[in-house]
This record gives structure tokens, sequence and C-alpha cells, in this order.
């Protein structure tokens, strides 16, 4: 076991893949743009936010308040420049949610001096769903309003408490799944790849003339990309907390090893496939074979348990599953290494079977 | 007893086949310790799967193969571990500069090495901090040179170490393993280049289709073909014609 010469490719491999620009575009920038686009799509507040074109023709006081009113719930928000022929255009490109329009009466008293009024409310009606949502809105805030003038004591009352587990944004949900597809794509792609280059180059015949066994080149090449992989991690925690606020639950010594063992069994497809190809022609088709399946089946981009029970019962046994729930379980429950059982099971297994074929399979050329 | 101990490599019955085909069949050579030896043959004569065989880098048919008191079938590692190997095929890893490479390819013998030296023997100081992509062919063949002999080997292998190299760089090279012989390692070497043969090898051997043909130092191999009563049709010429390009264009490296 000759540490001295893995250390010395480990050490050159990782120099020449700093000064790979192609190779750091797509380690370290690549996810962090997922996680940009991501992180804007469902890193807002995930509270409904009702934009409504409002046309106020009533002088009244009621009439007034009531803008302010309906604002102070915080669901709603008026654009209030404007007629109603262009609120209903507006209305059909989607760029407001409905359009009210408060009648010049609308407060004016009625023989026993309170304000009576009936506001109208116009709505898409493709979106009916919108509509009653709006209308239900508008239902309470009138509630209330009725409630100050009119005080009655109603015997059915719904107290509704918004409750949110452990107070994840999305983001923090799908961050764990952004990691995990950075992970496959590290140890699948970047690295059948450049095992690929330095295959067809020929690179690899010359280290074939050492004295250097083909489990030292592919252990070399493992902790190259491990380290990568840590810092391209990294980079995206470091991104996640300051653009978006991230809320890391878990310790990051946990995260550290989970990562590490994570990278090391992806790694394994990587080395299996492009330890056994010839070329790219035999590579990237099997590569492409393995990664997108397991891409869509693991809960990377969208939760496992959309799928039909039979399919989660199969994707419970892929690795990036394991992958990806271990993550999350780090990161938005806290739980630590000595938690995930189950996920370690499952990734030892394919990463010992993983290297039992890279190893057999291996050819230099 | 004497005389075993001055042989470097021993070669007896080594056979190679594919598919089939017998392309290396039952040779036997001996190489002495500090003596330029070649390979010579035309294309597909089997010169480069037997070098590859010596080499540990070709799995062996049938045959032994003993280099510096090693069997190359049972002690791989062993024999790799004191050959310097220019192979005619092979690449370089990119984003890595010569000094860098170097440094790396003595890990891997676990050695340090003194890469600014090894490359002024070959003339690539001035090139330490270039990629291999920036070197010219004969840059290039003089350092991969240079990698052969990053662990101090005590034999060298170069297959046809001059091809497609210009009249310039093919002397500098020829210079290059004529120092190289004289710090006492042994060199075998292929090549198409009779002059080169000639000019380099104490003894070499002819390989046409698998075979040994002949084998001698070549002052005895043309003595042989004129006892034979060959006679060349001779005009005397004191000079040729690359005699001429090395006057008109000198003897410096051009790269």
């Amino acid at each position: 076991m000759n540490l001295g010469a893995i250390w010395a490719m480990t050490k050159a491999f990782t120099k020449a893949f700093f000064r790979n620009k192609v190779a750091l575009f797509f380690t370290f920038l690549f996810p962090l743009v997922f996680l940009v686009v991501f992180g804007f799509i469902f890193g807002r507040d995930s509270t409904p936010n009702f934009e409504i074109g409002l046309i106020n023709n009533s002088e009244t006081e009621l009439g007034r308040g009531f803008q302010e009113y309906a604002e102070a719930t915080g669901i709603i928000s008026f654009q209030t420049e404007g007629d109603r022929e262009g609120f209903e255009t507006k209305l059909g490109r989607g760029e407001v949610d409905a359009l009210i329009i408060l009648p010049e009466d609308f407060g004016s008293p009625d023989a026993s001096g309170l304000p009576t009024g009936e506001l109208q409310l116009f709505y898409n009606q493709n979106d009916e769903q919108l509509g009653l949502a709006i209308t239900s809105v508008l239902e309470s805030v009138f509630d209330e309003l009725n409630e100050s003038l009119l005080p009655t004591n109603q015997p059915l009352k719904i107290a509704g408490q918004p409750l949110q587990t452990a107070g994840l944004s999305r983001l923090d949900y799908v961050f764990a799944g952004l990691v995990g597809f950075s992970i496959l794509s590290l140890g699948i792609f970047s690295m059948s790849e450049g095992f690929m280059q330095d295959k067809k180059s020929k690179a690899l015949l010359r280290i074939r003339l050492a004295p250097i066994r083909s489990w030292q080149l592919i252990v070399a090449t493992i902790a190259n990309r491990v380290i990568v992989g840590l810092i391209a991690i990294a980079l995206m925690f470091v991104a996640g907390k300051l653009i978006f606020g991230f809320d890391m639950r878990g310790d990051y010594l946990s995260l550290l090893l989970f990562s590490i063992i994570s990278l090391v069994c992806m790694l394994g497809f990587g080395t299996a496939i492009a330890g056994w190809a010839q070329n790219a022609n035999q590579s990237s088709p099997v590569a492409n074979l393995i990664s997108f399946p397991m891409m869509f089946l693991s809960g990377v981009f969208f939760p496992v348990f959309l799928m039909p029970v039979w399919l989660q019962q199969i994707t419970a046994f892929i690795p990036l599953t394991a992958i990806v729930d271990g993550l999350r379980l780090i990161t938005t429950e806290g739980q630590t290494i000595f938690d995930l059982g189950p996920q370690l099971l499952i990734v030892a297994v394919w990463t010992a079977v993983l290297y039992a074929v890279a190893t057999k399979t291996f050819r230099w050329e | 007893m004497a005389l075993v101990n001055k042989l470097s490599i021993k070669v007896a019955g080594l056979a190679k086949s594919y598919g089939g085909e017998t392309v290396v069949k039952h040779i036997s050579f001996n190489v002495k310790k500090g003596e330029v030896f070649g390979l010579l043959g035309p294309n597909g004569a089997g010169k480069t799967t037997t070098l590859e065989m010596i080499e540990a880098l070709r799995p062996i048919d049938e045959g032994e193969v003993t280099l510096e008191g090693y069997d190359v079938r049972r002690q791989p590692y062993e024999i790799k571990k004191i050959i310097g190997v220019q192979p005619q095929d092979a690449g370089f890893f990119e984003y890595l500069n010569l000094r860098e490479l170097l440094a790396m390819f003595a890990g891997l013998y676990g050695q340090q090495v003194d890469a600014d030296k090894l490359l002024e023997e070959v003339d690539l100081l001035a090139k330490a901090k270039s990629q291999v992509k920036h070197l010219s062919g004969g840059q290039r063949q003089r350092f991969s040179v240079a990698l052969a002999l990053v662990n101090r080997p005590q034999v060298l292998f170069l297959d046809e170490p001059t091809t497609g190299l210009d009249p310039q760089a093919r002397r500098y090279m020829w210079e290059l393993i004529q120092r190289i012989r004289q710090r006492g390692i042994t060199v075998v070497l292929t090549t198409h280049y009779m002059e080169e043969a000639e000019l380099l090898c104490d003894r070499l051997a002819i390989l046409d289709d698998g075979k040994i043909i002949a084998l001698d130092s070549p002052k005895k191999l043309v003595e042989q073909l004129l006892k034979k009563g060959f006679k060349k049709k001779v005009e005397r010429q004191a000079a040729n014609l690359e005699d001429v390009f090395i006057d008109l264009t000198g003897r410096s490296l051009r790269e």
C-alpha cells in the first residue's frame, strides 16, 4: 500500500482540476445557478398574495377606509391606477388576480344610520378557485367590519391558526435535493467524463508504466473528487445561507461525514462506468441511462410521496434516495449521522457493490 | 556464472497470440548490462508487442523473461520499479506543467526528483512551466524520455524514439541516448532507421513476422552479408543529402 503514490496522484489531479475552466463551471457555478433559480421560485414566502385592481368610486368614509382595512390583512395588495377597461385587460393577462369596484353609494348609511353597500368583484371565469379564495378573504374582512359596526355573538366559529412544521420554507426542503443533484452529477457525469478524457489522451497508459495498481489510481481519483465535491457543497451552503437565509438545523460534522460517504458512493457509478468503457460513446449513454431515472425517482426535485406506492417501494432502495433523505434529515430535522442507520445501510451496500464491479471491470485503455 | 551476472535481460521462447494469430513466435535473446540493444523490423513485425511483454505491460502467453534477476510474470511490479519506458503511444495529463508532471510521476515510484536537473538534461528547463500541449514534437519526445528517467531506472526502453523528428531533433536524441548509456543504463530501443541502429546499437536483433532472423553487432551483420558476396552498387560520395541539410541548417535544435 503506497500512500505516497496515491497522494502524488491526488495532488496532481486536484491541481489540474482547478485549472480546467469547464470543469470548474460545471462543478461549482452550475449548482449555484440551480440553487438561485430554485431559491427564487421556492424561497418566497409561501403565503398567498392577491394582486387586485381597485376602482374606488365611493366618497364615503367606509369607502376610503376599505382599501386600508383590506391591505392590513397582508393577503391583498391593490393597484389603484387605471380604469375598468385597463384592469380587465390586465385580468385577462393574469397581471392582476381580480378587479374590485366600489360603487358611488358604497358605505352610504341606511335608514338606521348604519353604512351599507355592495362590493363588485370580477375575476377570471377560468379561475374559479382563485375567485372563491378572494371572495372568502373579502368575506372575512367584511365580517370583521360588520362585527365592529354591529356586535353580535355568533355561536359557531372557526379558529384557524397557521402551522408550519419546524418553520421550514420550501427552499429548506428543496435544498437537500439540490445538494443530492450536485453529488449525482459530480459522481457520475464529472467523474466519467474526466476519466474518459484521460483514457482518450492515453495519459492513463503512462500511469500504468509505473508500479501502480488500478485500485490505487481509483482511490486517488476518488480522493480528488471528494475534495472537489466537498468544496462544491460548501459553496452551496454558503450561497443558500447568504442569499436565501437557508435554515440549517443539523450539525456540520454529521453533514460533512454524510457528504463524504455519499460522494464516495455516487463516485462508484462514475468509476464503474468510466473504468469499464473504452470511449465516450460507451460511457455517456450508460451514464445518462443511470442518472436520469435516478434523478427523477429519488425525490431530488419533487417529493417521493407523490409517486404510486409500488414505485415508492422501489425508489427506497435507490442510493440517491437514501442520500437525499439523509441530507434532508440532517439539514431540516437536525438529526445526526447516528440517526441515519437505514440510509447508511443502503449507501454502504451500493458502495460495496459498485466498487467491486469497478475494480473487476477496470480497463486502462 | 560470471556471464550470467552480466546479463540484464533474458528472453526465452517468448510468444504472444491475438485471436488465434501468433504475432510473436517463440523468440529468444539476451541483453547485456550497459549495452544499447536494438530491435529492428518492418511495421507489424512484433517489436512493440515484444517490448510490452518485457515491460510487464502485456500478459505473456508462453516463454520466460527475466530482467535484472526478476521474473516478469511473477514480479511485474518489481520490474516496473527498475525500468524506464518511453512508449510509442501514450499521452500526458492536461493542465499540468512539465515540473508538476515529473513530480507526480516520481511520486508514483515513491521517490523525490530534482525536476529542474532532469529537464536540463533534456534541454527543456526553459519549458519547465509549460504544458505538454505547447511543446513541439521533438520537445515532447525529449520530455517523454525525461519522464522515463524519473525513477533512475537500470534499464531504459525507447519505442521508436526518433520517428517523426526533424534531422536536428533526431541528432539531439542520438546524443541523449549516448549520454544515458555512458551513465551505465542498459538501453533497449526499436527503430525503423538503419543509420540510427548502426550508430547507436552495440547489438541488434532483426525481427520479421514475429521471428528473429538475425542477431549480432551492426558491424558483424554487415561483414556476414559481404562474405556472402553481396555487392552494393556504389557511387563513392563523400557526403549525402542529409549532410547538405545539416550543413545548411546547422546542428542546433529548432524548437
